[in-house]
């Protein structure tokens, strides 16, 4: 996410050069098929939702003002994809444990993906609003006023959005107790 | 260390630690205190074992989150998506994406008239939306007309297919009463596209073409049916019936065929 080696991906993009694409995609793919998949809860919504989110990257990159830092304006075009999805498409089941899990599935590892999928769980219950702050803080490290440029709102909208969605996850975290408290320890 | 969520504090039991307090500490757990502000924050936990337990409580649940591992994207998702990606070659006037400067180009390459916004079609096929009005597009007595750019008239939504044998778009565009369905798509092989508007208060009114091709278009029990091929570019028109309230969106079912396997399916919803 440096500033200088973005804007010559960026560049280079723009000039036709393929190789700058590809270390655009490199770079940034990760994160965002994870903030997709955070919001989505399902892994094949999520590397289409990716593939959707480059093609418009690339279909726009001539129209990105570089005031703004690039990765804030791929993860907004990333956001607002994934929120479409979650509009358009029916509402799901929480993921349960023997629904297909990206996290490891070694038999010494059962308690952290089991904690995965609770943590998802409890995300998917959230409105969509709320959903997309925990994402950026928690899952994609950005701070306040990034949020606030990749949302386009206000900072003060961000923390209370954020801490009240923190206040349901954790109520319903808590409502699922026993299952929390057994796998959610971290040594 | 062993950090649990236990006795999650929740919003009643924070009421005896006020607004202001909260915010502290949600922003200290967030590192997005000033120095005063943190020096403030320092003083309440110093003095509080209450503040302190929240504190704690807080810090776990961010740890929690932050300690769930990321999740590995699929190994052919970067090659998938640059084989979908067309950039610019320098020297072109504007930097075109990926479907629309493919399509740009096929048109400039294969001689269709494109000249002020306005496409001259190969025909505007009218037809009736009775439960089972089939045909064959290309067996038609078509007239030459001019019709509007398919990109013409506001964007009210859009879906992109992105599979392995099938890519494109569909953009869903209004007109005054007229809707349109832009479908741009590529396949290798034999592809279908079914728009289930049955019951919605929409008739049909046709298909435009801008390329000559093997579409076969049908109307049946209110699912319009284009099977096709290769490059494609197509748009469907459908009308609001007349004296159909205009209170409430309707949604349009598509589902998309390649080589007669669903491989997509999208909603594209007209607003209210």
């Amino acid at each position: 996410m440096h500033k200088d080696k973005d804007a010559a991906l960026v560049n280079g993009c723009k000039q036709g050069d393929r190789r700058a694409m590809s270390q655009v995609i490199s770079q940034y793919q990760r994160p965002v098929y994870n903030a997709a998949y955070r919001i989505l809860g399902d892994m094949d919504d999520a590397a289409d939702t990716t593939q959707v989110v480059f093609i418009k990257v690339f279909e726009h990159i001539a129209d990105y003002d570089p005031k703004y830092k690039f990765f804030s304006w791929v993860y907004r075009i990333a956001i607002n994809e994934s929120l479409n999805q979650v509009k358009k498409r029916r509402p799901q089941e929480p993921l349960a444990d023997s629904q297909a899990s990206p996290w490891p599935g070694p038999a010494q590892l059962l308690d952290t993906r089991r904690t995965c999928n609770r943590v998802q769980a409890a995300l998917m219950l959230l409105n969509e609003d709320y959903r997309a702050v925990v994402v950026l803080k928690h899952f994609s490290g950005c701070s306040y006023r990034q949020i606030g440029e990749i949302l386009q709102l206000p900072e003060k909208t961000v923390k209370s959005r954020l801490y009240s969605a923190r206040q349901l996850m954790k109520k319903s975290l808590q409502e699922d107790g026993s299952q929390v408290n057994g796998g959610g320890s971290h040594e | 260390m062993e950090v649990r969520l236990t006795g999650v504090v929740v919003m009643s039991e924070q009421n005896r630690i006020d607004q202001h307090t909260l915010d502290l500490l949600n922003g200290g757990i967030d590192g997005e205190l000033s120095p005063v502000e943190q020096q403030e924050l320092d003083v309440l936990l110093a003095g509080s074992e209450e503040v302190r337990d929240i504190r704690d409580e807080l810090e776990a649940f961010s740890r929690l989150l932050e300690d769930t591992p990321e999740i590995e994207p699929p190994a052919y998702l970067q090659e998938s998506i640059e084989k979908q990606i067309r950039l610019p070659v320098p020297g072109e006037e504007k930097n075109l994406g990926v479907f629309s400067a493919w399509f740009s180009a096929h048109w400039l390459r294969t001689g269709f008239a494109l000249a002020a916004g306005i496409f001259l079609t190969v025909g505007v096929y009218e037809m009736g939306s009775g439960p089972t009005n089939t045909m064959d597009s290309n067996k038609m007595v078509g007239t030459v007309v001019k019709s509007q750019s398919p990109g013409q008239g506001k964007l009210l939504d859009s879906v992109h297919v992105v599979t392995d044998t099938l890519n494109g778009q569909v953009e869903l565009r209004r007109n005054d009463d007229l809707f349109t369905l832009d479908v741009k798509l590529v396949s290798d092989g034999p592809t279908g596209v079914n728009v289930n508007f049955a019951d919605r208060g929409l008739d049909f009114e046709g298909i435009t073409r801008v390329q000559e091709s093997n579409d076969v278009v049908s109307v049946v029990d209110g699912t319009i049916k284009v099977a096709s091929s290769g490059e494609q570019h197509y748009s469907l028109k459908l009308r609001r019936t007349a004296g159909t309230a205009d209170q409430q969106s309707i949604p349009l079912d598509l589902e998309f065929f390649a080589n007669e396997t669903l491989v997509h399916q999208a909603e594209l919803s007209i607003p209210r």
